[in-house]
């Protein structure tokens, strides 16, 4: 078997993953497909890939449902491909665990990025808050102990909640993050229908964080889903 | 002019004066005509004038009536006449009887007068209250079916953006594979696409484009059928001669099914739009060999139905439809195989092709339907067509040949 890492795409367009095969294949991925989510299902069990890129709209087992079930059983990244005017069943995928999406049609170059992406994330060492005291991404160090937060090296006081939330997004760099998926991490189950929160405290955390809040790069806005930590250059 | 004396009859003194007039004018055609009437026919006219008022005016101005011919009868035709006084005893009696008889008729009418205006005004009202519920109602069923066609125009939208969208992410997909490797992108892995890979991605742009103008073209003809503008051209043509046309095109299609032919001889002639008719005999076999396995017959049967119609019929041994879907494979955009219950990895069409025939074969006065096969196996998709008049007018023809 090769080290390449592999790549199930479930799609039942037979075109597009005659492109995407070919396409991810010439990157050096090993490329499997499937028509539908239960035959998706399927090759997963069977090939346990390392990154799962699926359409939402298909017959039999569709994308939200083949999520749920990866999830049941796997934390393999999860790349969806889905439409324009789709954005609640992309957020109902993102928070079933998808990890990220892809709108069509798209460029080869983006879907690859976000491919790349996930892996990465996907393969760097899990941070255990248990054994470790202090995370470093990008422009950012947090020291977990004494929740102390450096930006480019430049001290910022934060609250407790824009504390957690900035950690939350460390921890989570890259990954989309839908609105629902961070209030309840950060406030809790009760409070994932407070959209006004969020926009609040992700407002004042830019205010903090970035050089140029009018125009942030580092919580970066996915409209209409929410929001991606971009931790900058390491 | 009307309702100018209306106005001055529902006068509230109008009563009073007609009531006064009324009885003075009697009294002096009775006394002009005097030799010839008795004291009995003067009490009855008197009466009949009270009841007049009473129904036209109402109880008062009838009691004033009552009153004032009760006077004119004492002074005018009780002796000794020109005076109030009575004379005999028996006249005194026929003076009240005539006034308590003229106020209780004039009274009695004067309600009846009164009921039947009040129930007239609660018809009236009821026929308002009718009208306005019905008003209502039509707003609001108006308003639904408003509600209803904006949907049925979203779910279309929906549909069509699909089908625009599927093939034009494949293409961009590609296009964007085929960029990559030429422009040699920095700080990526390199792109290795062999020969065959750059083929590959070719063909597929090629296939959706095809694909985008196909769905294209249908849309443009469905919409020409919906507004009544399929533009046919009507000559006399050979049902075999359709026939022939439609399975050279359907040949790449149905490469891997057998079909067998079975077209009754010496049919006649139909005065059809043959390139019309061809394309809704291509779509039935396009349909047949997408949605029946490899391998299997499809049947295509032509035959004379009574002296007006020819039909031809395209059959399948594929999975068949279900009962509740034959009429609706005909919507367009409808499509059993993702939008009815029959799950399947066939592949889907454009859900245009049924509509389109549909059309074309109305435009020709024909119909077209789905029959069962035995024991609900396969799918029998049939329709008719009428062969045609052997003698149109030269002037319908010239019509028709405008469009040529």
């Amino acid at each position: 078997m090769s080290d390449q890492p592999r790549i199930l795409v479930v799609d039942d367009e037979p075109q597009l993953t005659r492109v995407l095969r070919t396409g991810l294949k010439s990157r050096g991925y090993d490329v499997r497909a499937a028509a539908d989510g239960l035959a998706g299902f399927e090759a997963f069990n069977d090939w346990h890939p390392d990154l799962v890129i699926t359409d939402l709209a298909m017959p039999n087992v569709d994308g939200l449902e083949l999520c749920r079930r990866l999830r049941a059983i796997s934390q393999v990244p999860i790349i969806v491909l889905s439409a324009k005017g789709e954005e609640k069943t992309k957020v109902e995928a993102l928070d079933l665990g998808a990890d990220d999406f892809v709108t069509k049609p798209f460029g080869i170059d983006e879907l690859l990025a976000r491919v790349r992406a996930s892996l990465r994330r996907a393969n760097a060492p899990p941070m255990n808050e248990a054994t470790q005291s202090a995370l470093d991404s990008g422009d950012f160090h947090v020291d977990l102990e004494s929740r102390e937060i450096t930006v480019r090296g430049k001290p910022i006081h934060l609250t407790p909640k824009e504390f957690d939330l900035l950690v939350y997004f460390v921890k989570h760099s890259g990954k989309v993050l839908t609105h629902r998926t961070l209030l309840a991490a950060v406030w809790g189950g009760n409070y994932v229908e407070q959209n006004e929160y969020l926009r609040v405290f992700v407002g004042n955390l830019r205010k903090k964080i970035e050089p140029d809040a009018a125009s942030p790069r580092y919580i970066l806005t996915e409209p209409w889903i929410g929001y991606r930590f971009d931790p900058g250059e390491r | 002019m009307w309702h100018m004396r209306r106005s001055i009859l529902d006068h509230r003194w109008a009563g009073y004066v007609a009531a006064v007039l009324s009885v003075g004018l009697l009294t002096l055609v009775l006394k002009l005509n005097g030799a010839h009437v008795n004291a009995a026919t003067v009490s009855v006219a008197l009466l009949l004038n009270v009841l007049f008022v009473a129904t036209r005016w109402g109880s008062w101005p009838a009691l004033l009536a009552a009153i004032v011919a009760m006077l004119c009868f004492n002074f005018f035709f009780l002796p000794p006449f020109a005076t109030f006084t009575i004379a005999a005893t028996d006249n005194w009696v026929a003076l009240l009887a005539f006034l308590v008889t003229a106020v209780t008729a004039g009274q009695l009418s004067a309600r009846a007068k009164r009921r039947a205006e009040e129930a007239e005004l609660g018809k009236r009202e009821i026929e308002r209250l009718y009208a306005e519920l019905r008003d209502a109602f039509e707003r609001a069923s108006h308003a639904e079916a408003l509600r209803q066609s904006e949907k049925l125009k979203s779910a279309l939208l929906d549909a069509v953006t699909h089908d625009l969208r599927t093939p034009l992410t494949s293409i961009k997909a590609s296009i964007t594979t085929l960029l990559d490797e030429l422009r040699g992108r920095t700080g990526e892995p390199p792109v290795a696409l062999d020969a065959e890979s750059r083929v590959e991605m070719m063909e597929v742009i090629d296939e959706e484009s095809d694909r985008l103008s196909r769905f294209i073209n249908g849309l443009i003809e469905l919409a020409r059928i919906e507004a009544g503008e399929l533009q046919l051209r009507r000559r006399w043509g050979a049902v075999d001669e359709i026939i022939s046309a439609a399975l050279l095109r359907a040949e790449p299609i149905t490469r891997n099914h057998r079909v067998e032919l079975q077209v009754e001889k010496e049919l006649p002639g139909v005065r059809v739009d043959e390139r019309a008719v061809s394309e809704v005999v291509y779509t039935l076999l396009d349909n047949a060999a997408k949605f029946s396995p490899k391998g299997s017959t499809i049947r295509l049967i032509a035959r004379r139905a009574g002296d007006e119609l020819i039909q031809m019929a395209v059959e399948d041994d594929g999975p068949g439809i279900v009962k509740d879907l034959r009429e609706r494979v005909f919507d367009k955009f409808f499509r059993a195989t993702r939008d009815g219950d029959i799950t399947t990895r066939q592949p889907t069409g454009t859900g245009m092709g049924l509509a389109i025939a549909k059309g074309i074969v109305e435009a020709h006065d024909g119909k077209i339907w789905i029959e069962s096969r035995e024991a609900d196996r396969g799918t029998r998709v049939v329709f008719t067509l009428p062969i045609g008049d052997e003698d149109v007018e030269p002037e319908r023809r010239s019509q028709q040949n405008i469009y040529v």
